[in-house]
């Protein structure tokens, strides 16, 4: 099936390339004789739009594409070194899903290409002027990472013993090289539009631009570290939904059992990931603002200001279907009937959080608005709303996503080591401290200017991610030979978590269409900023509700599509479930 | 099996339509796109206010920080007993007349940074062409002030027009005369010459001592490269664009002298 279907995509490609040029070609000839064109223009529903669906339904694929080969390759390596069979299978599945998904990528880019080629031949001209020789490298290297993956799935069970096996896991590696550059490359251009060197203006030819200062532009390091993370979280939700539908729509325990495994180790994936997502999010919105001022503040403070608020109530919902999903699968769990009396406390924490984070501030308001409220912030949850109370909210809400994970883990385990009670108060009061340091820095940034309050955010994050390098190395010492308190009955999952994980993939696929609309709405009516000004009709950036709009279409468009070609993969091959132990 | 396929697409669907619905509750604000503005002929006052307003509210992107008064100074209402930005313009900088000032702003916005704000501000040139901001300060002179802008501002702007919206920063005039190209190029605005500036970045005074002379070039050419210490919160500020704004002479000429100011 999978070959049938790169077979039939890459005839889809070809076809849709020749009706493009055939377009192409009409449209030129017109063109030529009214001179250059600057815009195309598209059917129904304009340029900016067609442009909009294309760029985001490519990106999601590729977002995949990107994200679990590096999951595929960390379980297979499990499987190797650590034994057990179950991962080196899982690893397999992973990668089957993204073979299926891989064709859909490269369909979407070439749309995207056709598009913009021809609905934005200016300031597609500006592009490949200076961007011409990463362009080419980027062909080479979707060749190079196309072959490499089909030598590692098709050669998985060809290289399974041996050092044949460590040359196959290799080959994973190296799939992940390929792809990490030809992320960056894409994150080249992107950032280039974003952030072009401040010597280049809008009479500079874009000829005399130095391609490696366009390329290594000041944002495009900060993009490439929040991609490679939010790709991996977006890969390991997209994996645990596709586990939570075939648990549920398992025949037998066994199939019931794997998939409940996968959804659990997607869902960690993923949340593993975010967590450590924020961190990288200050760092790009840092570097944003040392850019430029004006767009960090028409990001943060002007017309986009209501995003994050949206933005908030997104990834409060991931906090709380997270969680919820691994409190549920406590019950599975033999031993962990003692943490649950503490999920009350620990929902608490999670909604006062998403409150918090929630609270309108410092939004953009005329002056009746402004009047209305009596100033510039609301009288009373005004003090919420700035970024003390909001840092600190979602410093606790990690700390209190991690201490889940932590219950979950430790669950069915009884440590053996005669330090186990001193590990245990130990760990317990890493928390302590890193929660008090939290508040401590939120409750002092109340009294100090905002340039040195901005400053304590750094101390606060790094109280938590010390605490979760600590306590997990604790944890991981403390449980080494650890006796068992009963084993994990997988399968028997209450079916209502599994749509957990349909909240969690809906959300995390929305959010990232959400935060492509800002980071691309910063730009304005720029398509480079301050260099190229867009002078489309479709010029002017839309208020949040039309982007939604655009968004949802997006979202259902992706989870669709992926939905088919998942389910075109499963009439085919099934997978090979191997008993725990093996 | 089509039960439970009808309630994921249910949990799909419904998630997605509850964000939509979300988005589309709050206050919708659209980024709109700077009218260009072609006056001809004897412009009235209200024409330019009228302008201006639209701008400041709308495209200008002015109230992401004006308009709140906690980035920056809320221009529309009064300040302590100055009144707003028409009534209190004239007294910011002695010799400087309200729209002499209030033009500076805009185009040299480290020139005058008011006492505790941080000199954030864009260079408005960059983005808003000349009758932009000539409108702009009408609208501004007229929250309590008199309107002083005529259309001689804007046919005195209008040779420059083309290259002022979106233009590259202006080079100073050919003299090589150290001390008059730190004054010409705003360089004290920002560091402290004897008694002279603020000190948003490092002093003038004992940067011989502190920096070799190519250290000091450096600076002036790729000012993010190297950040002093105790100054981190304000890199950027710095234009980088001296090293096509100063011929070679002018450049060597601010070395010189900066290297000997020990």
């Amino acid at each position: 099936m999978t070959r049938g279907t790169i077979r039939t995509s890459a005839a889809g490609i070809a076809a849709l390339a020749l009706l493009v040029l055939a377009a192409q070609s009409g449209w030129a000839q017109e063109a030529a004789a009214a001179g250059p064109r600057e815009y195309g223009s598209f059917p129904w529903i304009g340029s900016r739009t067609a442009i909009w669906i294309a760029a985001e339904v490519h990106l999601m694929f590729a977002a995949f594409v990107l994200g679990v080969p590096m999951f595929a390759v960390v379980a297979e390596a499990i499987g190797i070194f650590g034994g057990d069979e179950r991962y080196d299978r899982l690893s397999k599945e992973f990668t089957r899903l993204l073979l299926i998904a891989y064709s859909a990528t490269a369909m979407w880019g070439a749309v995207l290409v056709f598009l913009l080629t021809t609905l934005y031949p200016r300031f597609w001209a500006h592009m490949t002027e200076i961007f011409e020789v990463s362009m080419w490298i980027y062909v080479g290297l979707f060749f190079v990472e196309s072959f490499t993956l089909y030598l590692y799935y098709y050669g998985w069970e060809r290289w399974k013993q041996g050092r044949a096996k460590l040359g196959h896991w290799t080959l994973g590696i190296l799939l992940n090289v390929w792809g990490t550059a030809v992320l960056f490359i894409a994150d080249s251009w992107l950032t280039y539009m974003m952030s072009p060197p401040a010597d280049v203006t809008p009479d500079t030819s874009p000829a005399m631009v130095q391609a490696w200062s366009a390329f290594a532009n000041a944002t495009w390091m900060p993009i490439n570290i929040h991609r490679l993370i939010a790709n991996v979280v977006f890969g390991g939700s997209i994996v645990a939904a596709y586990a939570g539908y075939r648990f549920l729509s398992a025949k037998t325990d066994d199939e019931r059992a794997h998939y409940d495994w996968m959804g659990y180790v997607g869902n960690f994936i993923a949340i593993g990931a975010l967590i450590v997502l924020p961190f990288a999010g200050y760092y790009l919105g840092r570097e944003i603002y040392e850019y430029n001022q004006q767009m960090g503040i028409t990001m943060m403070g002007g017309f986009m200001s209501w995003l994050w608020i949206i933005q908030a109530f997104l990834i409060g919902v991931l906090f709380l279907a997270g969680n919820y999903y691994l409190w549920v699968g406590m019950g599975r769990i033999p031993g962990a009937e003692r943490f649950l009396p503490y999920t009350k406390w620990m929902l608490f924490v999670l909604i006062i959080g998403v409150i918090v984070w929630s609270t309108p501030h410092t939004m953009i308001a005329d002056r009746a608005e402004l009047e209305a409220m009596g100033g510039s912030h609301h009288p009373f949850l005004g003090v919420l709303g700035v970024m003390s109370a909001k840092n600190t909210a979602v410093n606790l809400m990690i700390l209190t996503t991690f201490l889940s994970f932590l219950m979950y883990r430790r669950a069915n385990r009884r440590p053996v080591v005669g330090w186990a009670r001193t590990g245990t108060i130990l760990q317990a009061g890493l928390f302590v401290i890193a929660a008090a340091v939290v508040l401590f820095y939120g409750v002092y940034g109340y009294f100090v200017s905002a340039i040195v309050r901005i400053g304590f955010s750094v101390y606060q994050v790094l109280a938590v991610l010390a605490t979760i390098i600590g306590v997990m190395a604790l944890d991981v010492a403390m449980l080494r030979g650890s006796e068992s308190r009963g084993e994990i009955r997988w399968g028997q999952m209450p079916p209502r978590s599994q749509y957990a994980l349909f909240v969690l993939v809906v959300t995390f696929t929305w959010l990232m269409g959400l935060m492509g609309f800002a980071r691309s709405g910063i730009r304005q009516h720029w398509h480079v900023w301050e260099v190229m000004r867009d002078t489309s009709q479709w010029a002017a950036t839309p208020a949040l509700g039309f982007a939604a709009q655009i968004i949802s279409v997006c979202v259902i468009i992706f989870l669709g599509m992926i939905s088919f070609i998942f389910w075109l993969g499963g009439l085919v091959e099934k997978p090979q479930l191997v008993p725990k132990g093996r | 099996m089509w039960g439970t396929n009808l309630k994921i697409l249910g949990v799909v669907l419904g998630t997605i339509a509850v964000y939509t619905l979300l988005a589309n509750a709050i206050p919708q604000i659209e980024s709109e796109v700077p009218e260009e503005l072609s006056f001809t002929g004897e412009v009235s006052a209200e024409e330019l206010i009228d302008a201006g307003e639209q701008l400041y509210a709308g495209a200008g992107g002015c109230t992401a920080c004006h308009g709140l008064g906690t980035r920056a100074p809320n221009l529309l209402t009064a300040q302590g007993s100055e009144g707003p930005i028409g009534a209190r313009c004239g007294n910011r900088v002695p010799g400087e007349d309200c729209k002499t000032y209030l033009h500076r702003s805009m185009v040299e916005p480290n020139a005058h940074v008011v006492d505790g704000f941080q000199p954030i501000m864009p260079d408005m040139s960059r983005t808003l062409s000349d009758a932009q901001i000539w409108s702009m300060i009408a609208y501004l002179q007229s929250q309590g002030g008199e309107v002083t802008v005529t259309s001689s501002d804007l046919a005195a702007a209008a040779p420059d027009a083309a290259s002022a919206a979106g233009g590259a920063a202006a080079g100073p005039s050919a003299t090589t005369d150290p001390e008059a190209l730190l004054r010409e190029l705003q360089c004290v605005a920002c560091h402290k010459l004897g008694a002279e500036g603020q000190e948003v970045g490092p002093p003038f005074d004992g940067i011989g001592a502190r920096l070799s002379p190519d250290e000091i070039r450096g600076a002036i050419l790729d000012p993010a490269a190297t950040v002093s210490p105790g100054y981190e919160q304000f890199a950027g500020v710095m234009p980088p664009n001296f090293g096509s704004r100063l011929t070679a002479a002018q450049l060597e000429a601010l070395v010189g002298y900066l290297a000997e100011r020990r």
